[in-house]
């Protein structure tokens, strides 16, 4: 198993994130984590990536603590968080010098079909440095990919240039958990669905089994979730 | 070795527009040099040197600004992009602290020429060795026994506070860290008088010119002293330098486990 959560509770100081939540992540898996605002979908991929700490159960990533781990996670965050001074050569820089499985050739492959400009992050729109971010997560090789709402705030033309890219740059072996609210248009990427509410695992599901049954995810979210 | 140089980098693109200021403001304080014209030359030395003791202190309050902006960088997200980067706390706290110490060194040289500067202003003027203690050796023993402990302290407590969030009931480890510092200090040094001269001094300023004893030597209780050659030359003490060098990697150990714990 990748990853793997056992009877995992987060609580913060006046709220919790999560309670009691068991879930397994086996390689090679689309997963889209759903949830209205709230229900604890970015506490779920911090917790993964090392970022959070449960306050009760076990979190394990590659058979160890998330944190120790954290060369083989790559974790878009849902926070735009580059310095304003940073270009994409910059942030090839940092990247390459900083982490082994960064592919520059990859990345400049990236900057290209995601229409990135070669110039500071400050002078971008909120979509250009969005795909600025997706091209430095892509990448890198890793084994486990937790995007964080990557397509929030963002055009219709560039959230279908980084979901297309989220397509092309799958390899079977790799995990990729991905948190939107935009569960129409990210539909035909998921195999499996998390459906989380109030923090607790409302549904888990392979995509097929939806579609067998005749409903599609976005169907299901307002079935489970409304 | 990669990695940590890539974070000197990191920090000096995220820090120039402090450092450059800091250093831009030697023209400041060079300038505020001249502007001093009272006609006595034991006054005026005085009020020169005021001044640049007043640029010392300025220059550690802007490097402790600079090297402790953890909050704002958690608030924007950047803390977290760097918390899941490879490279260990250790590495992150030590690149943190070697680009401030190497602003500050620059800071304090350039401020030990301004008082060699200023000395020779008052017709003292120093022999090669006495101007390489003023320009090297000081800066290095000032800033060993009061700004690496202050930058790594400071490093310390902006880790401690983003580990164990200052609000709600966290306030508690906060509060009992800040009200116990000056218990910690008022220790140390107590600690340190009584081990203060054990080991040989540091003899810096040996070929001080005599104009410097004739000028300053004379305070209460050595009005008899009015040459070089009269005074009991001890040099300084090394004791408060070791035991501060210790406590700034203490704290640096400290503040690199405790990025572990971060949560971001």
């Amino acid at each position: 198993m990748l990853a793997k959560l056992e009877h995992v509770t987060k609580r913060y100081v006046k709220n919790e994130g999560l309670r009691d939540l068991s879930l397994d992540f086996p390689a090679g898996e689309v997963v889209g984590v759903l949830g209205l605002n709230g229900s604890g979908k970015s506490t779920l991929l911090k917790l993964l990536a090392g970022l959070l700490f449960p306050t009760s159960g076990t979190v394990t990533v590659f058979d160890g603590a998330p944190r120790s781990k954290r060369a083989n996670i790559v974790f878009l965050g849902e926070n735009d968080a580059l310095w304003p001074w940073m270009t994409p050569s910059d942030a090839m820089k940092f990247m390459s010098n900083l982490y082994d499985d960064f592919d520059a050739a990859r990345f400049t492959g990236l900057l290209d079909s995601l229409k990135v400009p070669l110039r500071k992050t400050k002078t971008m729109s909120r979509g250009e440095r969005g795909r600025l971010r997706l091209a430095m997560a892509l990448a890198r090789n890793a084994k486990l990919y937790l995007l964080d709402e990557p397509l929030a705030g963002i055009d219709l033309i560039s959230r279908e240039s980084i979901l297309s890219s989220i397509v092309q740059e799958w390899h079977t072996d790799e995990t990729i958990l991905l948190s939107t609210h935009e569960v129409a248009e990210a539909e035909g990427l998921f195999e499996r669905a998390i459906y989380l509410r109030e923090g607790r695992l409302a549904l888990d599901v392979s995509a097929e089994s939806l579609r067998e049954g005749g409903k599609s995810v976005v169907d299901t979210f307002r079935e489970v979730l409304a | 070795m990669k990695r940590f140089s890539t974070l000197i980098w990191l920090e000096h693109r995220r820090n120039w527009m402090w450092s450059l200021p800091l250093l831009g403001s030697l023209l400041f304080w060079a300038w505020g040099i001249k502007q001093v014209t009272v006609m006595d030359v034991g006054e005026r030395l005085g009020i020169r040197a005021g001044l640049l003791a007043g640029a010392i202190a300025i220059g550690t309050l802007v490097l402790c600004i600079m090297i402790g902006r953890i909050r704002s960088e958690t608030r924007n997200g950047q803390y977290q992009v760097l918390l899941m980067s490879p490279p260990a706390g250790y590495t992150h706290i030590t690149a943190r602290f070697t680009y401030a110490v190497g602003v500050g060194f620059a800071y304090y040289v350039a401020i030990g020429f301004l008082f060699w500067w200023v000395f020779a202003l008052a017709g003292i003027h120093f022999d090669a060795r006495s101007l390489v203690d003023l320009i090297l050796a000081m800066p290095l023993y000032g800033m060993s026994v009061g700004v690496f402990p202050l930058l790594a302290y400071t490093l310390l407590l902006m880790v401690f506070v983003s580990a164990y969030r200052i609000s709600g009931k966290g306030w508690i480890p906060g509060v009992v860290m800040l009200l116990g510092t000056p218990v910690v200090l008022q220790w140390i040094g107590n600690g340190m008088t009584r081990i203060l001269w054990t080991l040989p001094s540091w003899r810096v300023f040996e070929n001080v010119p005599a104009a410097v004893y004739e000028q300053f030597g004379q305070g209460e209780g050595y009005e008899f002293i009015t040459s070089a050659s009269e005074l009991d030359y001890t040099g300084l003490p090394i004791e408060p330098m070791l035991l501060m060098l210790a406590l700034t990697v203490v704290f640096l150990i400290l503040a690199g486990r405790i990025w572990q714990e971060v949560e971001a």
